[in-house]
């Protein structure tokens, strides 16, 4: 239970930008469920607001319209609702009940065995090769959390080293970055530490390429970019 | 008549926001067009460069977008829901994503234009305005706290090295000057 002035100081503190990233996300985590604690920030933030009108208005650089626009489309896409649709869940229910359906998964079933075996064969061989470069993934603290493993057939893979707490209803984002113009791009999402093969897709790969992981929204950081703290990151180095 | 002005101003935002909720672009584009210098200049305060400040500016308006939905008048104006949007923004980029920038200095070091300096922005602030009155009670070098923190980011730690001096002082009078804040402001 919060005393009343704690709670306003606390309150005023997180408005001016004051407590770190453990303490802000507890924070807003508690607001979510304390009324009277998601009221004082309010207040506070009303009562400081004058001091943004104070602010010089600075012309948008041609372009930023564009790119607030490109990033709406792909918010979108984030998240389909067709499953919802009532007349794809009637066609389903038709596909459902067709022979032909069972009859192509049957052969198509013979055929993804033959595959994944002459696949498996494949991967086993691919296994013994060494990877082409490598990144130490760190923490703030210096402590290796995860490597990520570069192929020469272009495969990248994320392997943790250590457990990383993820708080209930978030994930771990995994980003590169080669070109600060370009900015961070996402390479994987996952729900807690474990190996994962990256999708760096079209994506340049070099020595001194940063890979980093941040704690984000289960469905992935809202904005494209990363928005929660960074856990570890590091820089790919090639083997000798 | 200034403050009819922006009272019709914060109603359209309002509004605005009921409209993105629904799917409607064009009210995004008009708040936009209404307040996107202003929050650049918001952002610039923090973040010192310019392109670090749109890029604050972007994101807060695709979560401005998405959370449309979620904004709720009874608990503040659409305007301020959207400058917390914007500093919680340009806060994660100072504190956070400086780090993917592996051959820049940091932004805390740059030097902030002296338009940013507290005692300019305090002339700056408009007379009608009750803050104005209960931040010229502070002490200066109190009040001077208080605005490094919100206009400029700055944390604990760099509000300290900035004036030459203590950690555990600086924190204790930025929470007494929140008490008097909030007793003065009611």
């Amino acid at each position: 239970m919060t005393q009343e002035p704690d709670r306003e100081i606390v309150a005023g503190e997180y408005v001016l930008g004051l407590l770190d990233g453990a303490e802000k996300e507890a924070l807003e985590r508690r607001m979510a469920g304390d009324a009277k604690l998601d009221a004082a920030v309010a207040r506070w933030q009303a009562r400081l607001a004058p001091i943004d009108a104070t602010a010089r208005p600075i012309e948008p650089s041609a372009g930023l319209w564009q790119r607030i626009e490109g990033g709406l489309d792909q918010a979108a896409a984030r998240s389909p609702a067709v499953a919802s649709h009532p007349a794809l869940r009637v066609r389903l229910s038709q596909w459902w009940d067709s022979l032909w359906l069972w009859r192509g998964t049957a052969l198509a079933g013979i055929a993804a065995t033959l595959l994944l075996a002459f696949g498996l064969v494949a991967a086993l061989d691919r296994a013994r090769r060494q990877p082409v470069m490598v990144a130490v993934l760190l923490t703030e603290t210096n402590v290796a959390a995860a490597v990520v493993n570069t192929f020469a057939d272009g495969r990248v893979e994320l392997l943790p080293l250590q457990d990383i707490a993820v708080p209930q209803g978030r994930a771990l984002e995994i980003w590169t970055l080669w070109d600060r113009a370009a900015g961070p791009r996402s390479v994987g999402l996952i729900d807690r530490a474990r190996a994962v093969p990256l999708r760096l897709d079209n994506l340049p790969l070099g020595a001194d390429q940063l890979f980093e992981i941040t704690v984000e929204p289960a469905a992935g950081s809202p904005t494209g970019r990363p928005t929660g703290p960074i856990v570890a990151k590091g820089l790919t180095a090639r083997r000798l | 008549m200034a403050v009819n002005a922006a009272q019709s101003q914060g109603a359209g935002i309002e509004q605005a926001l009921v409209a993105c909720a629904g799917g409607d672009k064009n009210a995004l584009r008009r708040i936009y067009d209404q307040e996107c210098p202003r929050m650049i200049g918001v952002a610039q305060r923090m973040l010192k460069r310019r392109a670090l400040a749109e890029e604050a500016v972007q994101d807060s308006f695709i979560l401005i977008w998405r959370h449309a939905g979620r904004f709720d008048p009874q608990r503040g104006s659409g305007l301020t829901w959207i400058y917390a949007i914007l500093r919680n923004r340009a806060l994660s980029i100072l504190r956070d994503e400086r780090r993917m920038e592996t051959d820049e200095s940091p932004i805390a070091v740059e030097a902030a234009s002296d338009e940013d300096d507290p005692e300019t922005v305090m002339a700056k602030l408009s007379d009608a305005k009750a803050l104005r009155g209960c931040l010229e009670t502070l002490p200066a070098p109190r009040r001077g706290m208080v605005l490094l923190a919100f206009v400029q980011g700055l944390s604990h730690g760099e509000i300290a090295g900035k004036l030459g001096m203590p950690l555990g002082t600086v924190k204790s009078w930025i929470r007494r000057s929140l008490i008097a804040l909030r007793e003065c402001l009611g």
